[in-house]
């Protein structure tokens, strides 16, 4: 199986791609479930999804440092970096579908294998065929085209090991990005994890491991090494109704209980494309809207990890304004589909012409 | 930052009365949350008797709060919080204008006058600080002998070089923002190589309009002449870490509190409604500290506990037990009472809790203070409209504003002041931008679009400034008791004499003639109007004034050299009760220009070890406490 392994610079440029379109590929489906929820109700829901929405923009941001410290440059405006919903991700030997809803049950449920711990049993099991897929595999192996991997954490596996190869073939080398395109911790923070300036090896590793714990946790365990609740785990939390808290063993939370109103939701339709807005309404012309906003901002999130950091302040203007725009979506009825609201498409593919980073 | 879950019920009162604690702390703000928690960690164990309503404080309850607020017609200082009256808050609302000879009573504050204050405090878990505007402000040295200097107020028994290493603490506990160049003013010195935990936030766009035509304008005052500059203030809310904090250790901030993990109160969204609560919770409350004392496990708490008597052994005068009385839910007339034991006591309720709860156990001082000296900054506002579209309406409440104007000789004259510019417009004069709405909508007809149009163009060119005016102590400005005015748990309640002494008014004036000169000087159109109705008018010198209260209460248990002379020595154990602290602002001989609590946080921390000390050496009270 030697043949799949990352071998090149290059090679590691289209994994660190890969991982920054995964980590963002995960972000509409959370703000979808998020903002579907009735503002002021299901404070326990909101803040669950809302820490790991912020988490995946902080991994997206880790990979894009990795991506420069490698002398890539990050871009989030190639054609297809946003997938088309319901898009892949891989859970095990199976695939499962993310799709982009209102806060439900089923939608935790995809919540949880999107997050879910994934060691492949053995080594040869790391890859699996994809000849079932039946569209895009945010999953799939760069170097060979007909493969995926067994699990995001798989996925992420190759990126680590492919960096050491090339480290202990190239040396420092590897790292000749230029160190004034590495966002640092002063552009983010949340109660946990922070964002590491990668240089060298050392940070480099430590990114990595960042991104696969904060989702997954720390090879089963629980709680990552920074003593942070693992996203699958805060996910379950809310089918379970209790909190988690330290010391406790999975699938036993002992903290303290949390209420969930499954009603207080908009009625939200899922994975709404434009064409499910009828020509010539405001709904419409607001869900096209929003992409254009949206193909902008991920063109000044290019800009910002394309050697001008200090974008990354903008961005969060722009990341309110986004949020403002996508609650007026959901609170529309679609007219004529009897009571189903709009949503944000998130179809940055259909706002014309490239936007330019 | 874990709120330990069940907290708030795990100690019940039968328990606790059997416990002789090694201290014994009334009030659950950022006095007695930092006393509680220095304690803690040195091992010992802690009482906390809370008169609010005590639930853990998680997420949903603090949404409960936003939600009130967002509800609330009144967006006053305590709309977040409910109504209470088994242990009441004074509120704003509730002020009227006084009458000579007719006291006002129909609020929780009996207001004697002459002027009617609109003070208030919180009695919640965390106080005050939930509200709090968030500024953290050093006093300039100046300040603290400012009878020396200047012949004026009081001198206070420590030095500022003697508080510098307290205000380090103090500004490391709240997680202040702020960058030292922009702080180092009117003698303020910082520690060589010093940098506050959090970089300074930045001026928003309204202050570098408000800056452009103000740097640099020169004024003359008591024959000196001072050059106006607009600076950021210090805050007291989550910005960039400084990484060359704590000697290149950096610092790591301190989010929301919640019985379960959360992720909030990250950094300032710029939220305009840090009064009365921050929505995310990046500005410091008390809960913040609160919560990692009770983590030590050695601090239990009583809520819903009002404490309503200080016994003391007539012999030698240390405090035997605090008699509470606790109510099983709020506004409960119910109750029932009983007694604490600690080898100390610290009452840490403000200033005028702390004076009433006193008086109200017949304890005035041998130098007969305890409720004389009251003290509050006057604030007057100024309010225009700027030639050009500013922003008005972003950022926090407040982010910039004038400083020069705290110190010099002129005070041997008339009071200093610290001026704010507020990017909240007209909201504290007129009630913006909720009042525009109104008078859009009904008055003019507008809707739709033509509302929001209509809207933005009146908001954004408000400007609104705030003189904070120094207030000194006088012993007629006082707290006291009479039993005829009671609660409905049968506790005294405070009477208010309060009037502004020449010296601030005479400040006031002056405050007034330099908003002229910075409307001038920005262009901006003055629609000041001081209405002679309003119940905070007061007149100088022909001039009439509207006054507001700041909530930055001091004095009633000022802190001094002698017994004679003072109610609480320089580390705020009062001189009549050797095992008696009273914390907090009244403990402050006077408050200067800035707002009070990151200097008394600074002063409990200071407290905080010398009690450390004393329970080392003293184990007396526990024979007396166990007899």
């Amino acid at each position: 199986m030697a043949s799949h392994k990352i071998t090149s610079v290059e090679q590691l440029h289209t994994y660190l791609h890969a991982a920054m379109m995964l980590e963002h590929g995960t972000i509409p489906p959370y703000l979808t479930a998020l903002y579907s929820l009735h503002p002021g109700s299901n404070p326990d829901a909101f803040h669950v999804i809302r820490v790991v929405a912020v988490e995946e923009m902080l991994h997206l941001t880790l990979a894009a440092n990795v991506m420069n410290a490698v002398g890539g440059s990050p871009d989030l405006t190639t054609p297809d970096f946003v997938p088309d919903y319901p898009t892949y991700l891989p859970d095990g030997e199976t695939d499962f579908e993310v799709s982009r809803q209102g806060f439900s049950r089923e939608c935790v449920e995809t919540f949880l294998n999107i997050e879910r711990p994934g060691e492949a049993p053995h080594e040869d099991a790391r890859l699996i065929s994809r000849k079932n897929d039946r569209g895009q595999h945010l999953c799939g192996s760069h170097v060979e085209s007909e493969m995926r991997f067994w699990s995001i954490g798989e996925f992420y596996e190759e990126v680590r090991r492919g960096i050491d190869y090339l480290h202990e073939e190239m040396g420092d080398a590897l790292f000749s990005g230029d160190p004034a395109r590495q966002a640092g911790p002063e552009y983010y923070y949340s109660g946990g994890g922070t964002l590491i300036a990668v240089t060298d090896l050392k940070s480099a590793r430590a990114a990595m491991r960042l991104i696969a714990e904060q989702g997954e946790g720390l090879r089963g365990a629980i709680y990552d090494a920074e003593h942070e609740l693992s996203h699958y785990y805060r996910f379950e939390q809310l089918l379970r109704g209790r909190y988690y808290q330290r010391g406790d063993e999975h699938g036993k939370p002992t903290g303290p209980t949390l209420d969930v109103d499954w009603d207080a939701v908009y009625p939200v339709k899922q994975d709404a494309t434009i064409d499910d807005f009828p020509e010539g309404s405001e709904l419409r012309a607001a869900g096209v809207q929003f992409n254009q906003r949206y193909a902008e901002f991920l063109a000044l999130l290019t800009r910002a990890y394309g050697g001008s950091p200090e974008l990354l302040i903008d961005a969060v203007v722009e990341m309110f304004r986004l949020r403002d725009r996508i609650g007026q979506l959901m609170r529309v009825p679609i007219p004529g589909a009897d009571g189903v609201n709009g949503a944000p498409t998130f179809e940055v593919s259909r706002v014309p012409g490239r936007v330019e980073s | 930052m874990i709120f330990p879950e069940g907290s708030t019920r795990r100690t019940d009162h039968k328990a606790a009365s059997e416990t002789v604690y090694d201290a014994v702390i009334v009030g659950a703000g950022i006095s007695g949350a930092i006393i509680a928690n220095e304690l803690s960690r040195a091992g010992k164990r802690v009482l906390v008797l809370e008169a609010g309503p005590g639930e853990d404080m998680d997420i949903p309850g603090y949404d409960d709060y936003l939600s009130r607020f967002y509800e609330a017609a009144s967006k006053d200082n305590q709309s977040p919080f409910a109504s209470n009256d088994s242990a009441p808050m004074p509120r704003s609302t509730d002020v009227r204008r006084i009458r000579p000879g007719h006291p006002d009573a129909s609020a929780y504050f009996v207001q004697n006058g002459p002027f009617a204050t609109d003070t208030t405090y919180t009695r919640a878990l965390g106080g005050t600080t939930l509200h709090w505007e968030g500024k953290t402000l050093r006093m300039l040295p100046e300040d603290f002998e400012l009878q020396t200097r200047y012949g004026q107020g009081r001198d206070w028994p420590v030095s500022y070089d003697e508080l510098e290493p307290h205000y380090r603490h103090a500004e490391r506990e709240i997680g202040v923002s702020a960058d030292v160049e922009d702080q180092a003013y009117l003698g303020i010195s910082f520690k060589p190589g010093y940098v506050y935990p959090m970089r300074g936030l930045p001026l928003s766009y309204l202050d570098k309009v408000v800056a452009k035509g103000v740097d640099g304008t020169k004024v003359a005052l008591g024959g000196e002449e001072y050059e106006l500059k607009v600076r950021p203030f210090p805050q007291g809310r989550n910005g960039i870490p400084n990484p060359g904090y704590d000697g290149g250790k950096g610092y790591r901030p301190v989010g929301a509190v919640s019985t379960n993990q959360v992720e909030e109160g990250g950094r300032c969204q710029g939220n305009n409604n840090c009064v009365p609560l921050c929505p995310v919770q990046a500005k410091y409350n008390a809960l913040k500290t609160l919560a990692k004392a009770l983590q030590t496990g050695r601090v239990d708490i009583l809520p819903q506990t009002v404490a309503s008597k200080v016994n003391i052994d007539p012999g030698n005068g240390r405090v035997t037990e605090i008699e509470y009385k606790t109510y099983p839910e709020v506004n409960s007339k119910e109750y029932t009472t009983g007694t604490v034991r600690g080898r100390i006591f610290v009452l840490s309720a403000n200033a005028i809790e702390n004076a009433r709860l006193m008086l109200a156990s017949g304890l005035t001082s041998t130098s007969g203070l305890v409720g004389r000296n009251l003290m509050d900054h006057a604030y007057l506002l100024a309010w225009g409209l700027l030639p050009e579209v500013a922003g008005t309406f972003r950022g926090t409440i407040c982010t910039g504003g004038i400083c020069d104007l705290r110190g010099g000789t002129f005070r041997g004259e008339q009071a200093g002041f610290a001026i704010d510019i507020h990017n909240d417009g007209w909201g504290w004069a007129m009630g913006s931008p909720y009042t525009d709405l109104v008078n859009i909508v009904d008055d003019h007809n507008k809707f739709g679009a033509d509302l929001r149009r209509e809207l933005i163009a009146r908001i954004s060119h408000q400007l609104q400034l705030a003189f904070m005016v120094e207030v000194l102590p006088n012993a007629s400005n006082r707290v006291a008791v009479d039993a005829s005015f009671k609660d409905q748990l049968d506790n005294m309640r405070p009477v208010i004499t309060y009037n502004i002494p020449d010296y601030s008014m005479r400040g006031v004036a002056y405050a007034r003639q330099t908003s002229r000169r910075i409307f001038q000087r920005t262009g901006a159109e003055d629609y000041t109007m001081y209405d002679p109705t309003d119940y905070g008018y007061a007149t100088y010198d022909g001039q009439g004034y509207v006054i507001r209260g700041g909530n930055h209460l001091g004095g009633t248990h000022l802190m001094g050299t002698t017994p004679r002379n003072s109610v609480v020595d320089s580390h705020q154990r009062a001189w009549d009760h050797e095992n008696l602290y009273l914390v907090g602002g009244g403990s402050m001989p006077s408050i200067g220009t800035s707002n009070i609590t990151l200097t008394l946080a600074a002063l409990c921390f200071r407290s905080a070890s010398h009690m450390i000390t004393q329970l080392r050496h003293d184990t007396a009270p526990a024979e007396v406490a166990a007899g």
